[in-house]
């Protein structure tokens, strides 16, 4: 049951990253709905399902957007390792705060993988645009959507699942 | 250790996962499946769109009630100009006819286009790309001109599937346009910028605030004297080489629903747009 529910739950963050994201801008970062969709998943389903939503969805996004998909995997590959890194440096971190960390870090990646993307091919900018206008906006619109995901969830008792493979029967 | 092992093999497998994707988006072997997801998904996409788009409309005017109006009225006043304009337009169209008609002349100017719904919007900083609901199937190729109901350059077809097409934008960082202000020799580049803006560069010759700035046709990408946008700001001085000239797109995007490829003209892609 819990697999077609991640596949819906992808395909509905793939549609909403090409009808509702370009429609709140802030400066020129969108909403990376597909980020927070596999954060989400990662968060409260477990690693093991975030691990193969993770190609659905780039490869969703990329039939609506027609970017190419193997650059959205790329975008997006290092969420899951990075959240195991946290997890397992066992940093006085609260579980909040290490998805935070992931989030935002692949965020951050994946805003600049797409960047230089656009800049191979042939789209003119400085250092200072990506900075200004894509990296920092960026930053802060995945803090507040990480933050606006994971705490209602929180609140109603849910809690996050750890990102150890073995939970998925890896091991 | 074992399960770092785990992460780096699936690491690795995504890596090439994302190597064959993105040779087989090249060859054209998922553009199948794509058009059969699109289809699929089209209704969910119509009901997210009805909802969403009123909202964001509302967003984005809100607390510019005043400015709204005062737009308003300035925009009374020019339609009362241009309805006269348009009379005389009318009366010299028919005078030109009438002289074709006597020196025998023909003249074909004819236009055709296509409407089209906007699907999807992909907006980043660098990449403003829409998609259409009409693709090979109802006669759109790669290059072809895409216009605002008004008749304003919106962009150009950059891929095309059988019941879809991309469209990108001249907001786009990697769209560039020959142009040149209406009414003057003064041509130049119409540029997109970081977070959709657009810019007139390489600009040889005047150019002044509210200035119109078309395509000039040259490169053969375009047809001319489509209206792109309008000259909101120019800094430099006369003895600089190229003046800095920011433009403002007269066509909404994010507000549009439908826009017309133009289909009777054929570009020949020699180059300048990089694709």
């Amino acid at each position: 049951m819990r697999g077609p529910v991640v596949a819906l739950l992808v395909v509905f963050a793939a549609l909403l990253q090409v009808t509702v994201a370009p429609l709140f801008p802030v400066r020129g970062a969108v909403p990376d709905f597909v980020l927070m969709s596999l954060v989400g998943i990662a968060a409260y389903a477990g690693a093991r399902p975030a691990m193969v939503a993770m190609p659905l969805a780039a490869l969703f996004t990329s039939f609506t957007s027609d970017r190419a998909p193997g650059l959205l995997i790329i975008a997006y590959l290092p969420l899951l390792p990075l959240a195991f890194v946290l997890a397992e440096a066992n940093l006085p971190l609260s579980r909040f705060v290490q998805t935070m960390i992931a989030g935002v870090a692949t965020g951050l990646w994946a805003r600049l993988m797409l960047s230089l993307a656009a800049f191979a091919q042939g789209a003119a900018f400085g250092v200072g645009d990506l900075v200004f206008i894509v990296i920092l906006p960026g930053m802060l619109l995945d803090f507040m959507l990480v933050a606006m995901a994971y705490l209602p969830f929180r609140l109603i008792g849910w809690n996050a699942q750890p990102v150890g493979l073995q939970r998925g029967g890896w091991l | 250790m074992l399960i770092f092992s785990r992460y780096t093999w699936w690491v690795a497998a995504m890596i090439g996962l994302a190597l064959f994707l993105t040779a087989a988006s090249q060859v054209g072997v998922l553009s199948p499946f794509q058009s059969a997801f699109l289809r699929v998904v089209a209704p969910v996409e119509d009901v997210i769109n009805g909802i969403f788009t009123p909202v964001a409309n509302i967003l984005a005017n809100a607390g510019r009630i005043d400015e709204l109006e005062e737009e308003n009225r300035a925009l009374r006043v020019e339609n009362a100009d241009l309805t006269r304009q348009m009379t005389e337009n009318e009366i010299d169209r028919e005078r030109l006819a009438q002289l074709e008609q006597a020196f025998n002349l023909t003249g074909d100017t004819e236009t055709t286009r296509v409407a089209a719904n906007i699907v999807h919007r992909d907006a980043s900083a660098f990449a403003h790309v829409l998609s259409i609901d009409r693709g090979s199937d109802d006669g759109i190729k790669v290059g072809m001109n895409v216009l605002s109901p008004e008749g304003w350059l919106v962009g150009t077809v950059y891929d095309v599937s059988g019941s879809q097409s991309f469209v990108r934008l001249i907001t786009d960082s990697r769209s560039k346009v020959n142009a040149q202000v209406l009414g003057s020799e003064t041509d130049g580049a119409v540029h997109g910028g970081a977070n959709r803006t657009l810019s007139f560069e390489l600009v040889t010759g005047d150019v002044n605030v509210g200035d119109t700035i078309v395509t000039s046709g040259l490169g053969g990408n375009y047809q001319a004297n489509i209206p792109i946008a309008a000259v909101t700001e120019v800094s430099g001085t006369a003895q600089d080489l190229y003046r800095t000239v920011k433009l403002e797109p007269k066509s909404r995007v994010s507000t549009l629903s439908t826009v017309f490829v133009l289909t009777s003209f054929v570009p020949q892609r020699l180059g300048l747009e990089s694709d």
